[in-house]
């Protein structure tokens, strides 16, 4: 367990430049109109850029460091559990204090857009922290398979997905519901349930690609 | 103790290793000798699970290794490994709380001993530095099998001195496997017990020290008050000075 919690500290302490970056997008980015976007939205491309660091950067080093590929596996699902509560957190926080600071415009706010703050705030921040726990863990995955040929077919059905879902009618409703699903969902305990279940089976694909994982 | 069985590795259409048979059964430091593309580096990263095999088994201590093996229980470092970008003790204490079995006055020791900068950072070191860090962090890992590739790479005279007796220490402390694979082979004849010729793929040699000076002998013929260094015992080994066509 501790060198399971040493490599979570080394993946959290060597991911500055995603905070970094994070933190300078919420804190400059600047909308103008009636209609503003929410400095919180910006606080999702942390999770966003955290795998990116994790798998590019982080895997590599702490081989060399010593560490096994089990502590890097797990060490990076609680990082990415540990971030999903902080993105969500401070999203639903600036949701809470600063979105009201303007009260004569309409501020989007993305926990809004998917109709999260209708369960009120307190399930929106854990609806909202669940997708984003999704969302890390489906990019770690296809990130983690992108030296291999199956990451590239991946890339090309999800590409191809979108391409033939979108103009086809009836396709592009079993698109839309998939994102009603996953993302639009105002029913908070199947939303919850839904990212769970899909988090669970792509951490067991992840363990696949690790297995197949060189150096 | 490691165990290989008719490995082959290919790569495309090359193959690197050729049915190579294997058995590493006693502690002790080897030395991997080979011209360069011989596949040192690839056996090596093969039995530290780093890459997969094309045909064939691994084992070590009874466990298969394939990159699917998620623990090993081998420490390999190549050359050029890549570290994070942390002030030398800070990255050894980070080697320490990710390895439970990491022997951490040893590595700080051999900071000492190095004079390696704790404060300067991994990336502001010198190559001889940087390998030596590297090599560090793989001894003190404390792991049954240790793999140095090329360990000794932009080192100078002394270090390579100085890394000859701390390999040693470090086997006289925690006795295991440690394979070394090296091109300068004079200087490290006093520090290992058996010797590993690769060539072309294949296992060319695989004894003692003690032996070669019979096998050299019988190979080049030579008289016993002529007797035939570690080098010349390679180049008849491989068959070819070099310079011509492989």
């Amino acid at each position: 367990m501790k060198a399971l919690f040493a490599v979570t500290k080394r993946l959290l302490a060597s991911n500055k430049i995603s905070f970094i970056l994070t933190a300078v997008m919420v804190l400059c980015a600047t909308s103008s109109g009636d209609v503003i976007l929410s400095n919180g939205n910006y606080t999702w491309l942390l999770a966003v850029l955290t795998p990116f660091f994790f798998v590019f950067y982080d895997f590599t080093k702490l081989m060399h460091l010593g560490a096994s590929k089990k502590d890097y596996f797990f060490g990076c699902l609680i990082s990415y559990g540990f971030l999903a509560f902080c993105i969500s957190l401070a999203n639903t926080v600036i949701h809470l204090l600063i979105d009201p600071v303007y009260p004569a415009r309409t501020v989007i706010n993305l926990m809004d857009v998917c109709r999260w703050t209708e369960n009120g705030m307190f399930v929106a921040g854990l609806q909202q922290m669940f997708f984003l726990l999704l969302v890390m863990i489906f990019l770690h995955v296809l990130l983690s398979m992108q030296a291999h040929w199956y990451g590239w077919l991946t890339d090309t059905l999800l590409v191809a997905v979108i391409c033939v879902f979108t103009p086809i009618a009836s396709l592009r409703a079993v698109l839309a519901g998939f994102f009603r699903l996953i993302m639009l969902n105002r029913n908070a305990a199947l939303h919850i349930f839904v990212c769970l279940l899909l988090g669970a089976a792509l951490s067991l694909a992840g363990i696949v690609v690790l297995k197949r994982k060189t150096l | 103790m490691i165990e290989l069985k008719q490995v082959t590795k290919q790569y495309g259409q090359a193959t690197v290793l050729k049915n190579i048979t294997l058995t590493v059964d006693e502690p002790g430091i080897y030395c991997l000798l080979g011209r360069n593309g011989a596949g040192k580096t690839t056996l090596l990263k093969s039995i530290a699970g780093y890459q997969n095999i094309t045909e064939g088994s691994i084992q070590v201590d009874g466990k298969a290794i394939t990159t699917a093996t998620l623990d090993t229980g081998v420490s390999y470092i190549e050359n050029f490994a890549k570290h994070f970008n942390l002030p030398v003790r800070k990255l050894l204490k980070s080697a320490s709380e990710v390895n439970p079995d990491f022997d951490c006055d040893f590595a700080f020791e051999m900071m000492d001993r190095f004079e390696l900068d704790g404060k300067k950072k991994f990336h502001h070191l010198s190559l001889g530095m940087k390998t030596m860090v590297s090599t560090i962090i793989c001894l003190a890992s404390n792991r049954q099998v240790i793999l140095l590739d090329e360990p000794v790479l932009g080192f100078d005279a002394i270090m390579r001195m100085e890394f000859y007796d701390m390999l040693t220490e470090s086997f006289q402390k925690h006795p295991r496997i440690i394979i070394v694979s090296t091109h300068i082979i004079e200087e490290l004849a006093k520090t290992i017990q058996k010797l590993i010729i690769i060539d072309r793929g294949r296992i060319r040699f695989f004894d003692t020290l003690q032996s070669i000076e019979t096998k050299a002998f019988r190979v080049s013929g030579l008289q016993e008050n002529h007797p035939m260094s570690l080098q010349e015992f390679f180049v008849q080994m491989v068959g070819h000075k070099g310079g011509g066509t492989r």
